[in-house]
């Protein structure tokens, strides 16, 4: 299984000069399994840079979506391959009791927000919503659990052979619960990432910056490490960086992570902070930076 | 191992915040988690206590009518609101580990979802007319 990040930013879009290293595209992770299927993990920014890159392939993908908050298929429109009549994309997401995956994507896809309809994507695109027991896709288990987030928020876990890859972008396990102290079950979204190979964790805020953002659905580094601790991830990504926070910011609150993660006991080369284009290759741990961003 | 879910949890760490009694049970009836408040209430923690069967964490207070007789399991609030997906309301007489007797109004309300009923919450309140809650007989 290979995993790229194509958008490691939250909340919106956050080009320039200060975010070049990190990144500032939204939320999107693309997946190849190890039969050569393609997942796309949200529709942020970063999809449009992942369409780019495939060229005119693949002629079937999936995409899953976590919420339907914008800065996670705000690229949906803007992903080259939805313009190719041949190709057949499945979008994956949270059911909701007001609409249909479809009906809600739709109100962003639609004017006055977008030129153009969905049902006017040329693609074959079908929606959706997540089963609550496991399905494959391709050689892999997919699996979803419904995490602490604002509104009806999925995480997934994806099994493929030995390795498995666990994505929970937008997540807020210690809202109102000590993370040491609760039993696993108890924990939003533990299931998911227990003992997972590789963790692409919320960890939007610093410990200081929290307290001024309780309750909006991201975690403190705090709460990340707690998380990933409690999780056994072998290898942890922070991930959907606030837009606020510069290259040179990242870089100490990087420095930051793997120093309190090796307090808590793990290895700093376990924990680092997600940047855009950097691929994985899982079960190999080391991280491989393709293209620097 | 699955994750509870999501909703339970929510409210678990909502009621670990509150200082009203507050209880919690599953789809199943089984009670999965007291607060602090409930705890002081009943004198034992949650976390000596573990999760009690249903048909069993009622006795932990023996909830009693205004008559002295002891309430029916099937009758209480909670029971009937997980049950039958609607909220309850009662009076009742309970009984706290040191024997002291506590009038109490109960309102309890299903945990209704997307994926069906998870559960119920119930909270306890001193009855008005005693103040504290402490029963006059």
């Amino acid at each position: 299984m290979k995993v790229k990040l194509w958008g490691t930013r939250g909340s919106i879009p956050s080009p320039g000069p200060e975010t070049i290293r990190y990144g500032g595209n939204t939320s999107c992770v693309g997946v190849t399994l190890s039969d050569g299927s393609l997942l796309a993990l949200d529709a942020g920014s970063g999809i449009r840079s992942l369409g780019l890159d495939l060229g005119d392939e693949p002629t079937r993908l999936h995409i899953l979506l976590t919420h339907l908050h914008l800065d996670h298929i705000l690229g949906l429109a803007f992903f080259a391959p939805v313009f190719r009549p041949q190709t057949e994309i499945v979008i994956w997401g949270p059911a909701s009791p007001e609409a249909s995956l479809r009906d809600r994507i739709a109100r962003y896809i639609s004017a006055p927000l977008s030129p153009v309809e969905v049902r006017e994507l040329p693609c074959d695109v079908s929606f959706r919503h997540c089963p609550e027991t496991e399905w494959e896709i391709g050689p892999a288990r997919i699996r979803t659990a419904s995490v602490a987030h604002r509104g009806p928020t999925l995480g997934y876990r994806i099994d493929d052979g030995d390795s498995s890859l666990t994505y929970i972008p937008d997540h807020e396990p210690g809202l109102g619960a000590d993370l040491d102290r609760l039993e696993d079950d108890w924990i939003s979204g533990f299931a998911l990432a227990r003992e997972t190979s590789l963790l692409i964790h919320d960890g939007q805020y610093t410990d200081s910056e929290y307290p001024n953002h309780i309750g909006w659905g991201h975690s403190p580094l705090r709460d990340a490490l707690a998380f990933a601790r409690r999780t056994g991830a072998e290898r942890t990504v922070l991930f959907h960086h606030d837009p606020m926070h510069s290259d040179d910011f990242l870089d100490r609150f990087s420095v930051e992570a793997k120093e309190r993660w090796a307090a808590l006991g793990g290895d700093p080369a376990a924990i680092e902070l997600a940047a855009e284009r950097v691929e994985y290759e899982l079960p190999v741990r080391a991280p491989r930076a393709v293209t620097p961003a | 191992m699955t994750q509870r879910p999501l909703e339970l949890i929510l409210a678990r760490n909502l009621m670990s915040a509150l200082s009203t009694p507050a209880f919690l049970v599953d789809e199943g009836g089984v009670l999965v988690f007291y607060n602090e408040a409930a705890g002081m209430m009943l004198g034992k923690r949650f976390e000596e206590l573990g999760t009690v069967g249903a048909d069993e964490w009622g006795a932990l207070f023996g909830p009693f009518d205004d008559s002295g007789e002891p309430i029916p399991y099937d009758d209480l609030p909670l029971v009937s609101a997980v049950r039958d997906g609607r909220p309850a309301h009662a009076e009742y007489v309970i009984h706290s580990s040191d024997g002291a007797a506590h009038a109490v109004e109960v309102s309890a309300f299903p945990i209704l979802t997307a994926h069906g009923s998870q559960g119920g919450i119930a909270i306890f309140w001193p009855t008005q007319a005693n103040g504290d809650g402490t029963a006059s007989a």
